[in-house]
């Protein structure tokens, strides 16, 4: 039988931002992970959540198609895991992202996925679908997400999740 | 500390189950199985406020047109909406959008008699300080032809959602067995 999700940790940012949102201490007796995300940064143009683990930025690689609202393009961006709007977008609005890393725990390299989007009442809107891989056989203890600098502003929020299968 | 194993003592002996009891935080809400005669619109209201996302999944189909499914909040049908999309067809890719419509589409478009489906999940759905974001995965394909699409519908309104209406862009009816189901997610 299989398990849904269970809430593991969560996280609101608050009236000074932060410019790390960090889940440690994961317990290591689920299956997988999932990350929810709802944030916006501090900055006005676009940017993106990168992922380390274990306080590790080395040895991840990853493959995307993104969107811009008006074109698709494919690369190749290490660590991100979703899309982060500024402040020059429409106010109030935070991106819905979710991050899935299944066997978290294993003694292989870790492999992850991500579907992000960001909104604005404009053309400009920027949706992702990422394959990640951390190289990496150490069991995931600890997550951090950033942005590639700036903060994450008030009211962002984080949730993370295990999911645990029992037969 | 958590239970972890219910024990019962009947006729037949001692039988006991292994479970974990503390942690279900993905519950069904309410689902929808649209009947012969067809429905117009599906909504689910009075949506409880104690979870923290919402998890929309859909199967439809309909009996006339190229139509996509719209999710409207709380009843709001005016101009309160953004949408952006990410799709691939099988030969190219591409993305578009509408801003300020009354169409938030969370679905692509199939033809006549094809069955498309979509998961689409609502963050902080009851925040109220936030607008409302959806994020859809959702496709169709109908061997020959079919889309694949990463949708996003922003809806321009820090009120709490207490009411989700699905129904298609062009006013045509869900058809028999169209199935909308709502999950709620505890944070």
């Amino acid at each position: 039988m299989a398990f849904t999700y269970s809430k593991l940790a969560e996280v609101t940012v608050g009236a000074g931002g932060t410019s790390a949102i960090t889940f440690n201490n994961i317990p290591q007796n689920y299956n997988d992970l999932i990350v929810k995300l709802s944030i916006r940064w501090s900055n006005a143009g676009p940017d993106g959540i990168y992922v380390s683990f274990n306080g590790s930025t080395a040895s991840f690689t990853s493959r995307i198609i993104e969107a811009s609202g008006s074109a698709a393009s494919s690369s190749t961006p290490a660590r991100l895991v979703g899309g982060l709007e500024g402040t020059g977008y429409t106010a109030s609005t935070f991106g819905n992202a979710e991050l899935y890393i299944p066997n978290y725990t294993s003694s292989n390299n870790k492999s992850f996925s991500a579907d992000s989007v960001t909104e604005n009442n404009a053309t400009a809107a920027y949706s992702q679908l990422i394959a990640g891989l951390w190289s990496n056989v150490t069991a995931i203890t600890s997550l951090s997400l950033t942005p590639s600098s700036g903060t994450f502003i008030q009211y962002s929020t984080a949730y993370l999740y295990g999911v645990k299968a029992e037969v | 500390m958590s239970i972890t194993k219910l024990t019962t003592n009947g006729l037949n002996g001692t039988k006991y189950d292994n479970v974990s009891a503390d942690n279900y935080y993905m519950e069904p809400i309410a689902t929808t199985l649209v009947g012969a005669g067809g429905s117009s619109a599906v909504t689910f209201s009075n949506i409880p406020q104690g979870y923290k996302h919402l998890q929309v999944r859909g199967i439809a189909t309909f009996s006339s047109g190229t139509n996509a499914i719209i999710l409207q909040a709380n009843g709001d049908t005016g101009s309160n909406y953004a949408w952006h999309q990410m799709y691939g067809t099988g030969s190219a890719a591409g993305s578009n959008g509408a801003t300020s419509t009354s169409t938030a589409n969370i679905s692509v478009a199939p033809t006549t008699g094809v069955v498309g489906v979509f998961i689409t999940d609502v963050l902080d759905y009851a925040n109220t300080s936030k607008y409302k974001t959806y994020r859809s995965l959702t496709g169709y394909d109908a061997n020959g032809s079919g889309v694949i699409a990463l949708r996003s519908v922003l809806w321009m309104n820090t009120g709490a959602i207490t009411s989700l209406s699905l129904k298609y862009d062009t006013g045509v009816s869900f058809a028999q067995n169209t199935r909308f189901s709502l999950y709620g997610i505890k944070g």
